[in-house]
């Protein structure tokens, strides 16, 4: 840079850290930027200098006249805000929040019906849906349910008329995939299902399950096992523990409900698992020969097994959700927080 | 069932801690529930499922234990001296309904002294939280809980004639039960009555006439079976549940009546000082058939998994009381005992054994072959716009598919049938099933608006309920609601048909739902002709406080139309040159027309038209409005030329003229 222009930056440094005023910086822009400035008056030299020197000289006093816009520019700013030491550069607080656009979530219902699909998927089972009407045939006759069950009474099942209903199970999907396939099956079926409870913070009227089935030769009460082992470890972390202890269900025999150890308190006991250090996630059993019958399947010939959970509790469970009512009152705050 | 842990000692012979017991019981399938120290005395309360009711008895119990940790189980002893006077010159019984009263027997005890109950009894009672009453009431209760078949005692001084019918009760008969409530009969009801009324509701309670005081004397022993369903009808009916309909409910031992008569006429002789008369009125009309079942050790191992040797097996079935009548090679015969109705088939003894075996004890292993799953197009496509929604944004949002009659949630957006109603709602708020989502999705806004959220972007994936022909039609739809224009929401229509592969934006026309939508600011969309939703600004009957918008989708209808195969498209080398253009036009002309009219030359190298503003001012004459886009033009083998272009874009306007009225706008 020529001594001249060189000289003026340091006129225009020295005089710019005293301005103190929005005047003061007014008026050091008219001096150095104006039409009739010192900026200006340079520019009127250009045709004076030597042609080959001429362009490196009119970037010089554009590179200066830039820098000068850029300081005048900060110092107005800091002062018309007033706030920050007109002598000290401005901070770049790297410690302000963010920008953040708008990002929506998945309803964690939906989250963990994804999670349970890519667990199952990885162990090849398709997904099926089925209808939630349903003919009370589906929801209980062709699973083994007693024309006397309570289950089957106004206080347990939503009827639409006579023999048509609102399912209270997602089981009803077996019997529509086995009538409609050829084993060998292996599906699971999540979706919505219905029963008449008040609502409280443990009861829905309308809750969702998951239920699988997998039918082939040779199918044993090991291969359920570990089945739901796999899908356990994968979806509740490989430390936790599994216990299988037998119960009662119309359409499985041998019938099973599954527990897995306490995750909140690590098997030790405490009030989620009623001091016992497990909490039951799913019931489970090998299909009920009777079952075979319903859909016309040689039963001496297939054995399967058959399992199914709700997706609110294991849900409530994973996140240490205390209010089944909130899934459905949709607060953006508790939406926000999966 | 609640029991207690010495009790139970009296039956199987145990080394283990209450917890330990607690642990194998649940192991079984007896699930303990709850484990209270009481005195010098452990409370235990166990869950049994509906197929073992010979569980609700303490003996029931005890053979579980014993069937689990090994020893034999110890019956208590039954054996007593009976009197000189047999029962029959002393009560006269009969029954009127042997289906529902398949077995009823009567004792007679004489000379009984009511008094308290032995400490002992008493302290057993209460460890279950029962109340002592007098030594003849604990009796009952006392055998009820030990064998889980339910006895009632009559003060036979009180029975007129003495004499006992066993009948269907008649309308408008009265009864008031040993807890002081009177009860209006039916002639459904079963009742034991005396010559001219009731004394008792066939095994859920007995009448406070005949019941057992002070000055009791003789007892009259009730020991019976009743129908399951008949008492858990009545029981329902008359809303009255006792410990008694509780066992007769779930089914009791017909074989083991017997035996409980026998076990509170000795208590009652030892701790009331009774007589026992001589025989026993034992008027039955079935007898539990004795049912023969063959396991086949080979089924056993292919249902579990697990090689369980034969006599492992036999071992398991004896000690659940099972008895063995053949056991050859691969196959075991056994008899099942009449306590347990629940076991009919082979799977059932399956069951047995693996339970015995504990379920814990079978290996965790596989040898099921791998199989490739892959995802469906409905669930690629539903994946991919729920990616898109929240992307943008949006919060997905679940809300009950059963909803109130009112007339917005009853709008036929999709449908003109009626629509369903559920036959026995728990209220009248759910009651029908929805036939659209929108009115849920409106509620879920003001619900947040109340805590403060005005401005939300919501949607939901669900079903709505269509009435068809048996079942009815379960339309999968897409509700949005976002805090824009219809424009806004628009454009992510339009997004999400392009990410789901559809070239088409959709057939637009008004469309007009006070309810719903704003006038003039709202359109039904098509594909195709068929219908694909609707969209619009929010009405302001909806009373939101800040810009809201509508959408509801037929996602069935989006996931049949999705095409996901993609094919790569060359990129030209050559730069496109873009015009930008306003015009003048009659303000009837729609955008669409615009569009189509350019489309509609085949211009040489045109690549595309986007709209970009509209304008209405000073400027502009009356009735007619300035629209401005671009036009795009390209060649795959060469930079365009701006003759070319300029030729191109004259074309534009020329034919925008002639055709539409349009005129160039000078700036």
């Amino acid at each position: 840079m020529i001594k001249e222009l060189e000289e003026v930056k340091k006129d225009f440094l020295n005089e710019i850290n005293s301005v103190a005023t929005l005047k003061d910086i007014e008026q050091l822009k008219i001096k150095y930027l104006g039409r009739k400035g010192i900026i200006s008056d340079f520019m009127k030299t250009i045709p004076t200098v030597p042609a080959e020197q001429r362009a490196t000289y009119g970037l010089q006093i554009n590179t200066l006249k830039n820098e000068f816009t850029s300081l005048i520019g900060d110092v107005t700013r800091r002062l018309s805000r007033g706030a920050i030491p007109r002598t000290e550069k401005e901070l770049f607080d790297i410690t302000l929040p963010g920008k953040q656009p708008p990002l929506g979530k998945k309803h964690p219902i939906t989250q963990t019906i994804d999670d349970v699909k890519e667990a199952f998927a990885r162990l090849g089972f398709d997904v099926a849906y089925g209808p939630e009407v349903e003919l009370e045939y589906y929801n209980f006759d062709a699973l083994n349910i007693p024309s006397d069950h309570p289950s089957r009474t106004d206080f347990d099942t939503f009827y639409i008329k006579n023999d048509i209903l609102l399912r209270s199970q997602t089981s009803t999907v077996q019997i529509r995939i086995m009538e409609k396939q050829k084993p060998p099956i292996r599906i699971i079926a999540p979706g919505r299902v219905y029963r008449p409870d008040t609502v409280d913070a443990r009861h829905s009227f309308m809750f969702h399950q998951v239920e699988g089935l997998l039918v082939d030769e040779g199918v044993s009460f090991t291969d359920l096992k570990e089945v739901l082992n796999q899908f356990i470890k994968t979806y509740f972390g490989k430390d936790v523990q599994m216990r299988f202890r037998p119960s009662f269900f119309p359409f499985t025999e041998p019938s099973a409900e599954v527990d897995i150890s306490c995750s909140i308190c690590s098997g030790k006991g405490c009030s989620v698992c009623s001091y016992s250090g497990w909490v039951e996630i799913l019931g489970a059993g090998m299909v009920d020969p009777h079952v075979f019958k319903a859909v016309h399947y040689d039963a001496e010939k297939y054995t399967g097994f058959a399992f199914g959970m709700g997706i609110e509790r294991i849900t409530m469970l994973k996140y240490g959700i205390d209010d089944i009512r909130l899934f459905y009152e949709n607060d953006i705050r508790f939406l926000s927080q999966f | 069932m609640k029991i207690s842990y010495n009790w139970l000692k009296e039956y199987a012979y145990f080394y283990l801690s209450p917890q330990e017991l607690a642990d194998k019981l649940t192991n079984a399938g007896l699930v303990v529930a709850d484990i209270k120290p009481k005195e010098d005395d452990f409370f235990l309360e166990i869950e049994i499922t509906s197929n073992r009711p010979d569980c609700l008895g303490m003996i029931g119990i005890a053979r579980e234990v014993t069937a689990a940790v090994g020893g034999s189980l110890h019956l208590p002893d039954t054996d007593f001296e009976t009197g000189n006077t047999d029962i029959t010159n002393l009560v006269t019984v009969s029954v009127e309904d042997p289906l529902l009263c398949p077995r009823y027997t009567a004792r007679v005890v004489r000379n009984v002294t009511v008094r308290p109950s032995p400490e002992w009894l008493q302290k057993r009672l209460l460890c279950i939280g029962l109340r002592p009453v007098n030594n003849i009431v604990d009796i009952t209760n006392y055998v009820m809980f030990e064998t889980g078949q339910p006895l009632h005692a009559f003060d036979l001084d009180k029975v007129p004639d003495r004499r006992v019918v066993v009948r269907k009760a008649s309308n408008g008969e009265k009864i008031t039960t040993i807890n002081g409530a009177q009860r209006v009969l039916f002639h459904t009801m079963l009742v034991v009555a005396d010559s001219k009324k009731p004394i008792a509701v066939a095994g859920i309670m007995g009448g406070k006439e005949t019941e057992v005081s002070e000055s009791t004397r003789d007892i009259l022993l009730e020991c019976a079976h009743f129908e399951p369903r008949q008492v858990r009808r009545t029981s329902k009916e008359l809303g009255i549940t006792s410990d008694s309909s509780y066992r007769f409910e779930r089914g009791t031992d017909l074989e083991g009546v017997e035996f409980a008569s026998k076990r509170a006429a000795k208590l009652m002789k030892d701790l009331a000082d009774g007589e026992i008369a001589g025989e026993v009125v034992d008027i039955r009309s079935r007898k539990c058939k004795e049912k023969m079942i063959t396991l086949r050790v080979d089924r056993l191992h292919t249902v579990l998994g697990v090689e369980i040797k034969r006599d492992v097996a036999s071992d398991i079935l004896r000690r659940l009381q099972f008895t063995i009548a053949r056991e050859v090679n691969n196959f075991i015969d056994v008899t099942v005992p009449s306590f347990r109705r629940d076991i009919d088939r082979e799977i059932d003894l399956i069951e047995e054994i693996a339970r015995v075996y504990g379920y814990n004890n079978i290996p965790t292993k596989t040898s099921i072959h791998i199989r490739s799953s892959g995802k469906t197009k409905y669930e690629i496509a539903e994946d991919c716009i729920r990616q898109c929604l929240t992307g943008l944004g949006f919060y997905e949002i679940k809300t009950y598919s059963i909803v109130d009659t009112s007339s917005l949630q009853s709008m036929h957006l999709w449908s003109d049938k009626e629509p369903i109603d559920i036959a026995n709602p728990l209220r009248q708020e759910e009651s029908r099933l929805r036939m659209c989502l929108l009115p849920n999705l409106i509620n879920v806004k003001r619900y947040n608006a109340n805590y403060g959220v005005e401005r939300v972007r919501i949607f939901e994936i669900a079903r709505v309920y269509l009435a068809g022909d048996t079942l009815p039609h379960e339309k999968t739809c897409l509700s949005v609601i976002t805090d824009a224009d219809f424009y806004s929401l628009k454009g992510i229509l339009e997004l999400l048909l392009q990410q789901l592969g559809i070239p088409s934006k959709g057939e637009w026309t008004p469309f007009k739902e006070p309810k719903l939508f704003k006038d003039e600011r709202a359109a039904q969309v098509f594909l195709d002709g068929r219908v694909l939703g609707y969209l619009g600004e929010a009405s302001k009957e909806l009373e939101f406080k800040t810009q809201t918008s509508l959408l509801e989708l037929d996602v069935d209808l989006l996931i049949e139309s999705a095409n996901f195969t993609k094919k790569y498209q060359v990129i030209s080398q050559y730069p496109s040159v873009i015009r930008d253009l306003a015009i003048i036009i009659d303000e009837r002309v729609a955008w669409s027309s615009i569009e189509q009219c350019i489309a509609d030359i085949r211009i040489p190298f045109f690549k595309g038209v986007n709209f970009f503003d509209i304008y209405r001012g000073k400027q502009i004459p009356e009735g007619q409005k300035s629209v401005a886009f671009s036009l795009c033009f390209q060649a795959q083998d060469r930079t365009l030329k701006g003759e070319e272009v300029d030729i191109a874009v004259q074309t534009a306007l020329d034919t925008l003229r002639e055709k539409l009225g349009a005129e160039l706008r000078k700036i």
